[in-house]
């Protein structure tokens, strides 16, 4: 496994007619855009950005990036790539596990999924090889027992199962691929692609290659390099001593809700005061957590695996009672019970659903069933009921009764309601776990992410609660400038390490330096740490060109209303709303945009054409 | 105002052995002063809490009614009040 020769096994798959041709990426494009997530853009882009995203000219990828599955810290990611049906942007998520390392060690960097199959079909890859084979009896399953279905006719050892659920099957537009460790591309509905394409599962069966490279002594010693940070980093990515290596992602929920930054209520409020312990990351800790499993190549180990010892779900054994999905379905459905949130994330990664949009669309079903405003004869959904939360889950994602409306997407289905403004998302997706009234950085990252409100795209929470890049200062979350130009950064160094594919935490601790240096090293190239926010910047670019040109132009970067009109009741940021057109203005100054559209001037000063 | 009362959030719990703890200062007592207590108390929060040029940790966030001391304007000045939310948290992240 040569890591300098990435690029050169793509498979392209076409499903109509099960003809699969290996292709190398052309070399300006890996050159350009890296890998995995800009890799990943750069072909999408090319199918066009007018094709129906549930249609046969979607293109549905699946890139690793050029150090995905070496033995480089948390470097075990790789992306799913495509047009999204929840938003129409062009989308990538990203998982964990081993899926990707076992793509690489399988012989492949990337897979490009084009047509529709009649019926449905798996890809079984090993040893260079890939084949397209019926999946109808594994059609109608849910992810886990797909999952349990293919260990047992290829065996655990070595294997790596990625499936949809029935909500991908049924187009559920927030729709999921899982793998064997309950890890997800979850976000922009990658499953309703797959379930549109009949491709019900990923099956792949490798075992471990070391890497190869020109210089074994620098690649030992950069990625050496890159581990002390993240072993010194005590507070946050240190094994076993910092706080996301023993709470997980959940450590988080505490200081949200302290700062006012925890929206409640389906973001009516942004706390959800002395209840936010109950569903914190420190008391799963104390409470129902049992494992602590990683990913491929990472000493942090954020998963945590809990088992619910107590009411109508005891026993279940499931990972992880994440922070997203533990405000999602918590605070923001005014629910405390934290046995039923890990519920409703085993629901989602069974039945194939984003944790994120799936908690969005119930609060905001809460809040129009409180408001009075279902259609007649609809039961609706009362605040924190989780009895009927866990209903409706599957409701949602068999598309049955009430939930047929709400597979649409929080957007989607409340506007068919007749009340958008519950909807908390952007561009179509919904939001994150992050006020953007208790911290503006946020806010005006999720307007400006390219596929939908997201937290990933610029985590710039990370200064804003304390965890500055390289020597910088914490930033306050409450102040409004400055947050253009930092979210610009960030989202510059987190479309890079996208692309390598590196966790994204692992920015907690390294920087582009960091990112520069085993990039370089592993592929045999001169890169700087400039050359990182130079790359960075290129696929974010590029990311905005194919917006544009899908629709969305001047005017598209918004937040919800609720959070730039409806101040703050909460301590922390009483009386705060999010000042977007001012961070906006400042955030298309430092893009060289106009109104959120890329000029032509930019993407040749960039080399995008 | 004898003791404040300190809510301590992830990895501090170990170290404070609760969540939180009633800490004792002295009558018009500044978050300073409260900081200054709780690494005298607990030592082993010292190198969390506290620069090795002192002040406060930039890995670390005191805060008094929900905002960070480092962003009020008197920052560690900051006189305390009968009835304030005090919370310290190491740095936190994920996502």
């Amino acid at each position: 496994m040569r890591l300098s020769n990435f690029g050169q096994d793509i498979a392209h798959v076409d499903l109509a007619s099960g003809r699969v041709e290996m292709r190398p990426a052309p070399e300006d494009w890996t050159r350009k855009y890296i890998g995995a997530r800009g890799l990943g853009v750069r072909y999408v882009l090319e199918a066009g950005a007018e094709v129906e995203p549930l249609g046969p000219d979607n293109l549905l990828c699946f890139m690793n990036g050029p150090l995905t599955g070496s033995e480089a810290s948390m470097s075990g990611r790789w992306a799913c790539v495509t047009k999204s049906p929840l938003t129409g942007t062009v989308t990538d998520s990203h998982q964990g596990g081993w899926s990707g390392a076992r793509l690489r060690w399988a012989g492949f960097d990337g897979l490009v999924f084009e047509g529709h199959s009649e019926t449905p079909v798996y890809a079984f890859i090993e040893d260079g090889r890939i084949e397209l084979r019926d999946a109808s009896d594994a059609w109608g399953k849910g992810i886990h027992e797909t999952v349990a279905f293919y260990q047992e006719r290829y065996g655990e050892k070595n294997l790596a199962v990625n499936a949809i659920g029935q909500a991908g099957e049924r187009l559920n537009r927030f729709a999921v691929w899982v793998n064997e460790d309950d890890r997800a591309f979850g976000r922009g509905g990658t499953g309703a692609v797959g379930g549109a394409k009949k491709l019900k599962a990923i099956v792949i069966r490798a075992a471990l290659k070391k890497s190869e490279v020109d210089d074994r002594d620098a690649w030992k010693a950069v990625r050496r390099d890159a581990l002390d940070v993240i072993r010194d980093e005590v507070n946050i990515t240190s094994p076993k001593k910092g706080g996301l290596s023993v709470y997980g992602t959940n450590v988080l929920m505490n200081v949200t809700n302290r700062i006012g930054a925890l929206g409640t209520r389906n973001s009516q409020t942004t706390s959800f005061g002395d209840r936010a312990e109950a569903i914190s990351g420190e008391r799963v800790q104390e409470t129902i957590l049992v494992g602590d499993p990683t990913c491929h190549a990472c000493p942090v180990a954020c998963k945590k695996e809990v088992e619910v010892t107590e009411g109508p779900w005891k026993g279940l054994r499931m990972e992880s009672v994440e922070y997203e999905p533990a405000w999602s379905f918590g605070s923001n459905c005014e629910n405390d019970d934290v046995n039923s949130i890990a519920k409703l994330i085993d629901q989602s990664n069974d039945l194939g659903m984003d944790p994120i949009e799936l908690g969005n669309v119930l609060s905001m079903y809460m809040e129009a069933t409180e408001r009075g405003w279902l259609p007649s004869g609809a039961g609706g959904l009362a605040w924190g009921d989780t009895a009927a939360m866990v209903a409706m889950a599957d409701a949602i994602g068999l598309r049955e009764g009430e939930g047929d409306l709400l597979a649409e997407g929080t957007t989607l289905a409340a506007t068919k309601l007749g009340h958008p403004e519950i909807a908390m998302a952007v561009k179509g997706q919904a939001v994150p776990a992050y006020d953007p009234r208790g911290l503006k950085g946020m806010g005006l990252g999720y307007a400006t992410s390219n596929r939908g409100a997201c937290h990933l795209r610029a985590y710039v929470a990370a200064a804003e609660l304390g965890v500055a890049p390289g020597e910088g200062e914490p930033l306050d979350p409450l102040e409004w400038k400055g947050k253009g130009e930092l979210v610009k950064i960030f989202q510059d160094l987190h479309a890079f390490s996208d692309s390598l594919d590196f966790c994204k935490f692992s920015a907690f601790a390294e920087d582009a330096g960091h990112y520069a240096a085993q990039y370089s090293t592993a592929m045999g190239v001169e890169f700087t740490a400039d050359d990182v926010m130079t790359a960075g910047e290129r696929i974010y670019n590029l990311e905005r060109l194919y917006n544009n040109r899908a629709g969305f132009g001047a005017g598209s970067d918004t937040l919800p209303a609720r959070f730039t009109e409806e101040p703050s009741t909460q301590p922390g940021s009483e009386g705060h709303v999010s000042e977007l057109s001012s961070m906006l203005a400042e955030y298309y100054a430092a893009r060289g945009w106009e109104d959120g559209v890329v000029p032509a001037s930019k993407l040749r000063e960039l080399e995008i054409v | 105002m004898p003791e404040v009362r300190v809510r301590f959030y992830a990895t501090f719990r170990p170290i404070v052995g609760g969540k939180h703890a009633d800490v004792a200062v002295t009558e018009g007592a500044s978050a300073g002063d409260l900081l200054d207590a709780i690494v005298t108390r607990w030592p082993e929060l010292h190198e969390h809490l506290i620069r090795p040029d002192g002040g406060l940790s930039k890995r670390a966030n005191l805060f008094v009614d929900g905002r960070a001391v480092r962003f009020l304007p008197e920052g560690l000045k900051t006189p305390l009040r009968e009835s304030q939310e005090i919370d310290c948290f190491p740095a936190v992240a994920g996502g």
